[in-house]
This record gives structure tokens, sequence and C-alpha cells, in this order.
């Protein structure tokens, strides 16, 4: 995934540069002030050197980052770019195999040579943009301070700073660009030409030098890859994203609340879906299109206590209407939901075909807390036996293509090669259900049952495993310490 | 008794014998013996073979060797190499090329038998010798004769490496279907490449004693053959019924070597049971994963190691479907009985199907199929491929899809699915809404045909 993102930077990168060649020889009705401008981005703008761990089954590599960080509040929160920290999203079939981007160790580093460490939070998957607190700081900082736009136009001067590499001084260079098209379809979105991938998540200033937003892509969090841009590309092979500005309206909220890794308030209503588009709305029989059809109801979710059941279509949610007739516009819905908050009660309008007919209803929901992703699942490290495994979640049993919650167990998500386990047969992605005959049902259950098992320090250990639609037995041959 | 000492007796008594009758002749002499017994029945085989894989029919033409065991003209030759062909080219050893037809074919021994169709064919018939796959020995001298890399009438020559080679049965043939779980594999150092597949692995008594079907690429003279009193029992059946029927119970066994200690059995005693399919048999008998099956019908089984298990999964499937069959299993320290009666294998795979216009393939499901693929139900037809920027793929629909309805109308299996689609190519439709099934939900599918032409493209 990295590398698919380097590998637009790279050719972002090219495009912009030959776009800013071509802008810088009529740029004449720009007027920024830029000495002013640097002055007041050197208050918050910072270099955030983030070391992340890598793992992928048996596969770890450590990586340093060093990025453009902004300082959005006086507590020290800093936003940066989180396209590179894959966070996997909860609704992706991970066939039980988990890509997992740890952050070890972050340092501020602001531009009068301040050092900080700085607590991760998490990423927005919306955006992609990542969240750290700077800990134990003396005094308050400066912040940005976004400023909401009306209305904005296109042909408009936007200015930001990139930050060079680490053996250049001064650290940033002005760049400029404008607004290029202001889209309000599948979401309302100010696109931007003439800046690059490179410059994601910096500040972005109108000619008055107000601070409008950052430099961004919007995502659907639902999509396979999960790359930014992935809501809005170009319409080119090359899956170029196609950058704007994420606007005060966006951030404010993110600000007030960041992300947090593997914790948030996330709320779900528990349905797999697509959107009603005129076709399929032709197909059942109704007038008009926009809703969400209803394709899997998971069993415990609220969906299910609320009685609905699959083929039905939501065209109405707290009053208002479910206008989404195009798959781009199912993240809208699913965002609307996810941020309505845990034990929230929805009313639900909603067409159910029942025979030649259709039957209309309302029903309540009251949401819980959506699933999370494999990457963020509870995980215990067994040392003696050298590997990880975590809790069961959502997107396995979409990558095992079983019924949700068919399954008992816990995941095998990390092994080192030629250790204990791995010489033994298990592989990253198995489901170890029983250990010596008794079930395991949960990572906190499986540390339980281990400790037990330690205790006697047996010359063997027998796993019960399923591996996709098979079961085996694989025996661990002890070596205690 | 113990049966692998039975076959290591067995083998001491058979020794003198073979070598009595061993013509006392140099290696060179008995080489050019060989070759003169076997290379007049060798066969070059060209087939135009079905693929479905890409979403649209395709034909790709393919070679591979066989060799002719009966005088009536029939080959024997690998499944993978005729079992999906629709037209078949021989060329024989005097370079004469023939037409012949598929008579049938035994995937999950990779075994297929063709028949030469000699009405315009002026020349001799000759028949190859078959000789006996259990008695020969590791480090035994051997031959293999085929068309590697269509090079045709190439001889070959080593020894057998390992007489009882183990694959997992987890491997899949080209079309699919999972092969080798009756069956362990003669390993050979006589060169064995592409094209090699179907022909005849030969002592230097120039009787053949398997049939080449695997090497291993990125090694050197590593190649594997299927024994051939494995092929012989296989190409009976399929002379006689055109297929082979085995019996499942729906048990899948592992080696107990080192599980001994913890399911308490003493070495060289039972098979232990692993995985059980659901809905089987075994299942409704209330067989459980962990159980060690210690008899089948009173005769004591054996599945210490994993090259025993081919022989077990055998003992059950040679039984004819229906037959009731006793086991006597080890559960914890109790030993119980068990009676159930097996039901028929059925077909690996189902048939395929191009729906053509709508730019995707289907294939019947089978139980197989719904096992391997982990299906709920056997119930629609399941998506093996999705011509790219075909009306499915614009629309959605994903190899591994279930289609269970088209235009909201049920769709149970693939002749009701070839019926309504024949039926909508022919009236005039420009959408169609097909309800399919992926990874436990249901997803609604349109195709737009408008907007890709109204061409009868390959209909």
């Amino acid at each position: 995934m990295t590398e698919k993102r380097s590998r637009r930077y790279l050719t972002v990168w090219m495009i912009a540069a030959g776009l800013i060649g071509s802008l810088a020889a009529e740029t004449g009705a720009q007027s920024f002030d830029f000495e002013k401008l640097r002055q007041r981005v050197s208050e918050y703008s910072v270099c955030v050197k983030i070391q992340v761990e890598f793992s992928f089954g048996t596969q770890t590599n450590e990586h340093e980052e060093r990025l453009l960080g902004t300082i959005v509040s006086d507590d020290g929160l800093v936003v940066f770019d989180g396209g590179f920290l894959v966070e996997e999203s909860p609704f992706v079939p991970t066939g039980g195999f988990s890509f997992r981007s740890t952050p070890r160790r972050i340092t501020v580093i602001t531009l009068d040579e301040r050092e900080y460490a700085a607590e991760y939070l998490g990423v927005d998957r919306f955006t992609g943009f990542a969240f750290a607190r700077i800990t134990g700081a003396d005094g308050k900082f400066s912040p940005v301070r976004f400023v909401k736009v009306s209305e904005f136009k296109v042909g408009s001067w936007l200015a930001c700073f990139a930050l060079l590499p680490e053996f250049v001084a001064p650290p940033l260079a002005a760049d400029i660009g404008m607004i290029s098209s202001f889209v309000t379809a599948p979401e309302s979105f100010p696109l931007t030409v003439g800046f690059n991938s490179m410059e994601f998540a910096s500040v972005l200033f109108d000619e008055r030098l107000n601070a409008v937003g950052l430099l961004g892509a919007l995502n659907d969090p639902a999509r396979r890859d999960g790359q930014p841009g992935d809501l809005m590309e170009s319409y080119d092979q090359m899956e170029i994203p196609l950058l704007g500005v994420i606007t005060a309206e966006r951030l404010d909220p993110l600000i007030a609340d960041p992300p947090r890794r593997g914790q948030t308030a996330r709320s779900w209503l528990g349905i797999t879906m697509q959107s009603l588009t005129s076709d399929i709305a032709d197909f059942l029989g109704l007038e008009s299109p926009g809703g969400i059809v209803v394709n899997e109801v998971i069993p415990g979710s609220p969906a299910q206590a609320s009685g609905l059941t699959v083929g039905d279509v939501i065209y109405g949610i707290n009053g208002q209407r479910v206008d989404v007739d195009r798959e781009e516009e199912l993240s809208l819905f699913q965002r609307q939901v996810t941020n309505m908050g845990v034990g929230t009660s929805v009313e639900l309008a909603v067409i159910r075909p029942a025979g030649d007919g259709l039957d209309t209803l309302s029903l309540l929901a009251v949401l819980t807390a959506a699933p999370l992703a494999a990457s963020d699942a509870e995980d215990f490290e067994y040392e003696p036996f050298e590997f990880t495994v975590r809790d069961l979640v959502f997107s396995d049993f979409i990558g095992f293509n079983v019924e949700q919650n068919s399954l008992h167990g816990v995941v095998v998500a990390e092994l080192k090669p030629g250790g204990l386990v791995a010489i033994s047969g298990l592989y990253p992605g198995d489901v170890i259900q029983r250990i010596n005959d008794r079930n395991v049902n949960s990572v906190e259950e499986f540390a339980e049952k281990m400790a037990t098992v330690e205790a006697q320090r047996p010359s063997e250990v027998v796993f019960f495993v399923w591996r996709f639609g098979q079961t085996m037995f694989v025996n661990v041959r002890t070596d205690w310490p | 008794m113990d049966m692998r000492y039975f076959l290591s007796a067995m083998l001491l008594l058979s020794q003198p014998i073979g070598q009595a009758q061993t013509p006392p002749e140099s290696y060179q002499e008995r080489v050019y013996l060989a070759r003169d017994r076997v290379l007049p029945a060798l066969v070059h085989i060209q087939p135009v073979v079905e693929d479905f894989r890409t979403g649209e029919q395709k034909k790709l033409a393919i070679v591979g060797s066989g060799v002719i065991f009966h005088p009536d003209g029939y080959v024997v030759t690998n499944y993978h190499v005729a079992g999906k062909a629709k037209r078949i080219i021989c060329t024989l050893s005097d370079r004469e090329q023939l037409p012949a037809d598929y008579i049938g074919g035994d995937p999950s021994t990779d075994i297929a038998v063709l028949k030469l169709r000699l009405d315009d064919y002026h020349g001799t018939i000759h028949v190859a010798d078959l000789g006996d796959s259990d008695s020969v020995q590791v480090g035994q001298q051997v031959l293999a004769m085929g068309s590697p890399l269509s090079l045709a009438r190439s001889v070959s020559a080593g020894v057998i490496s390992t007489k009882d080679r183990y694959f997992s049965s987890d491997y899949r043939l080209p079309s699919g279907e999972k092969t080798g779980r009756y069956n362990l594999w003669i390993q050979t150092d006589a060169a064995i490449n592409f094209g090699n597949s179907g022909g005849p692995l030969v002592d230097l008594d120039g009787r053949v004693i398997g049939i080449n079907s695997r090497a291993t690429f990125m090694a050197n003279n590593l190649g594997f053959a299927i024994p051939i009193n494995i092929v012989t029992e296989v190409t009976q059946e399929i002379l006689a019924d055109g297929q082979v029927t085995r019996s499942w119970i729906g048990v899948h066994a592992q080696a107990l070597q080192e599980l001994e200690n913890h399911f308490g059995t003493d070495r060289n005693r039972g098979v232990l049971i692993a995985s059980i399919d659901p809905g089987s048999p075994a299942a409704e008998a209330f067989l459980k994963a962990g159980d060690v099956i210690l008899e089948i019908d009173s005769q004591p089984v054996s599945g210490r190691f994993v090259e025993e298990l081919p022989a077990f999964y055998k003992n059950i499937a040679r039984r004819p479907p229906g037959t009731r069959i006793g086991l006597k299993v080890l559960r914890g320290e109790e030993e119980y009985s068990f009676s159930l009666e097996t039901r028929p294998l059925g077909q690996l795979q189902g048939d395929d199907f191009e729906c053509a216009r709508w730019g995707f393939t289907v294939r019947d499901i089978t139980r197989q199929m719904q096992l391997t693929n982990q299906l709920r139900d056997s119930v629609g037809a399941y998506v093996t491929g999705v011509r790219r920027v075909g009306p499915a793929d614009l629309g959605g629909l994903n190899s591994g899809d279930v289609v269970q309805a088209i235009n909201r109308e049920a769709v149970n299996n693939l002749p009701e699915l070839i019926d309504r689609y024949n039926l909508l190519v022919d009236s005039a439709y420009d959408k169609v809404l097909l309800t399919v099934r992926r990874s436990g939900a249901t997803r609604l599918v349109v195709l737009n045909l408008e907007t890709t032409g109204t061409g009868q493209l390959n209909d």
C-alpha cells in the first residue's frame, strides 16, 4: 500500500512540477504576502518524525517518516499526513491476514528546534489525516485557527508550504495553487489545481492570509484499498487523488474529538448495503431512486433488533430522506450513521417488497459500537510460542466467506518465521478454536488458558485449528525456558 | 497383520521371481528392449481444451502424451490433458495422425481415457504392457516417454527416486478440481517436462509402471508418476461406466504421528479424524473431529504417517455408494461403534456455461464445490469468471458470486440459469437484475446491456 502511495507521490510530483512551472509565468493575479505568511506558519508548523512498525503475518519492518505537521490546539494536538499509517477498514475482508502499522515513537520538532515527544492517537478514515498529541510540554502552543469560508470561488488563489528535505535550510518552501472546481456530488468538496501530494495535510491560505483548511483528499473507507482520494479520483489510469480543501467545517469536529485508534465511539446499524440506483428502483417497482438496499443483517446488530431484513430499502432516517442513488454516495450514509454515536435511537423509514406489492414500515434502531478493524482488534503476544493472536472481527467473517459470528476462536495474527508455532505448522490467519480440547472464544480466554497450561509445563500443547473451511490439530512441542 | 509389513513381505517374495524373468542383458540392451516394447504404443496428444477462467469460453491448444493400453485403440493420459477437450488429435509413433474421442476421466486421480478413431488407420496398433507398481523399487532404472515441450517420441532415463511420495490433496488441476486424494506418487529423476503429462514411466522389462503427471519447476529432475495399479483400476471403471464412482462419508484425516500422546493411541493404530464436512454421513452419525477410527468393518486401519492417508480414503471411496459401514472409534478413552451409510461423492465440479451476452461464466454447484468454497448450500450457479468491461463487470459481478435469481425469479441450478438466459437473450430487453450471494450477503447486480451494444456477441 505504501508502495502505491509513493508511486502516486512521484507521478503527482512530476505532473505538479510541470503545472507549477506553467503557472509561475502568469501569476500576476495573485498577491500573497509571503513574508508575513512564513512568520505566521512558523508558529504552528512542525516536523513530525515518526517511527512505525509495519507487520504482515510473518513479516515485520521498521520504518521512519519525516512529515510536515500542524499544531491545531493550544494543548499540542498535531495533525499530519497519515496515509502511510495503514489502518484497516473494519468493513473490508481480511481473509485472516491483517496488515498493521504500529507507530512506536513520534517526535515533534518545532521550527525553532524545540523537540517534544508525542502520543499517537489515530487516523481519520475519511481524510487520511493522522493525529498525535504532544506530551510533556511546559507551556501552551499557538495553534492554527481555521476560518470558515462561506463560498469557495473557482479561480481564487491559495498558498501553502511544503516541508523540504532535512539537509535544506530553511525547511519550508511556499507553493501556490487555486480553486479549480467546486464539486457538490458525491459530496461538497472544493478541488484545487497546482498543489501536489507532497504537500498533503499542509495548511491552505487565501490571499487575506486566512487559514481556510488543509490540503487533502476524500476517501471511501468502505473500499477495498482505502487509499486517500478513493472517493474522488481523477479519471485516468494513474488513480491520482483529486486534491482539495479539507475545510474548517470538516476539521473542527476532528480537532474537538480526534480519532483514537481502536477505541472510537463510531456507531453502526449492522448491515451490509448497496445504493438504490435508478435501475434497481425500476426492478423493485419503486417510483424514485435513492436509498439503501439492505444486503445482509448482522446477527445481534441493531438492525436485526429493529426487525430490518435482507431486501429492505431504507429511504429515510430520522425523518430525513436518504438520497443515495450511486455507490459512491454510500459513504455519506455510513458517515452519518457512524457519527451519530453509540446509543443513539434512529427511526428508519423502510420499504419492504412483499409479494407483488410494497410495504412501508417505520423501524426503530438503537445504534451500537461499530466493529473494530482487524488491526485494532484486541491482541495478545504469547512469547514462549513466538506468536500473536487477536480476536475475530467482522471483516474476518467476510474474508473467510462464512456467515457473521459462525466461528469462535482467536486468529493467528503474527508469528515469527522459524518460531515454535511456525515450525509446528500454524499459519497467519488460522483460527485457534481449542487449546488441549478446551474451547477458546477470545484473546482474554486464550491468555488465561495459556497461563494455566504454562503452569504445568507440558511437553506438548495441541491446538485445534480452523483453516478456511477445514479443521486440524496442531501439536506445538514446547520449549519452556 | 500390519499392512506395511505385509507389503514388504510381498516385495521380498516377488523379487526372486522378477529377477528370474529378467533377461541377463546389459543395461543398454535392456533399454533398447523397453523402448521397443513401449515406444510403438506411445501417443502424442494435441487436445483443444475449453477454458472458462477469464469470464468467457476460450479455446486453448495444448500438448500432452499418452499410451495405448487396449487393442481397440484406448489411450490413457492425464485428466488435465484431455479432461476438458472438445477436439483431440493424436499422433502415433508411426507419425500418422488420428482423431480421438474422449471416453471419460477422473480428476481425483488425474486420469483420462481416449479412444482413437481407427476407421481410416491402416497401420498396426501396438499395446503397451502394464506392470505392477506395487513391486517397483527405489533405485530401479526407468524410462520416461512422451512429448516434452511438444517434442514427440522423446525418451529419457533415470531411476525411481521414491515410490511413496505423498502430496496434499489441496493441489488443484488447472480446471480447478482438487486432485491426488487417493494415490501416492512414484518420484523419478528421469527428465519430465511440460508435454510429458500422460506419458508412460516404463521399467526395463518394457512394462508401464506409472503415468507421468507432474514435474517440479525451479528444480531439476523431480518428476512424479501416478502408479499404474491405481491407473488400471480407474481406467477399468471408466471403460465400464465412463466415470469413477466413489463413496463419501465426509471425513478428513490427519497423520497421527505427532499426536499419539494427545489422543492416547498406540502406534500404528487408528486414523485421526481432523475435520468433518457439514451435512455429511459422518456429521449425521455424530462423528467428531478428534475421533480416531480404529477399525472399518472390523478391519484395523492405520494413519500414523501421511503416506498412509490415501489408502484410508480409498478404503472408504472404493465401496459402492449406499454401503453401510461399521466404524470402531476411539473417543477420549472410550471405544464406540458407529454405523453409517456412504453416499456418492459425486462430481467435484459441475458443468460450465458461458453467458456470453452478459459477460460472465458460471458453473453448476456440486456438493464438493459447495464444501470447498464454503457455500451455505448448493442453490444457484457459481460465477467462475467475469469478462473485463462486459455488462457483468460494469454491473459489479465478481468471480465467486453465486447467482440465485434472475429478474427476481429464483435460479436453483445451472440448467435453470441456462433456461432463463436463453429465454432472455431471445427477447427484447436491455436490463437484467441478478440476485447474487457474496460472503454471506445478498447483493443486487444490474446488467445494463444497452450500453454495451445490442449485437449478438458470441451467441
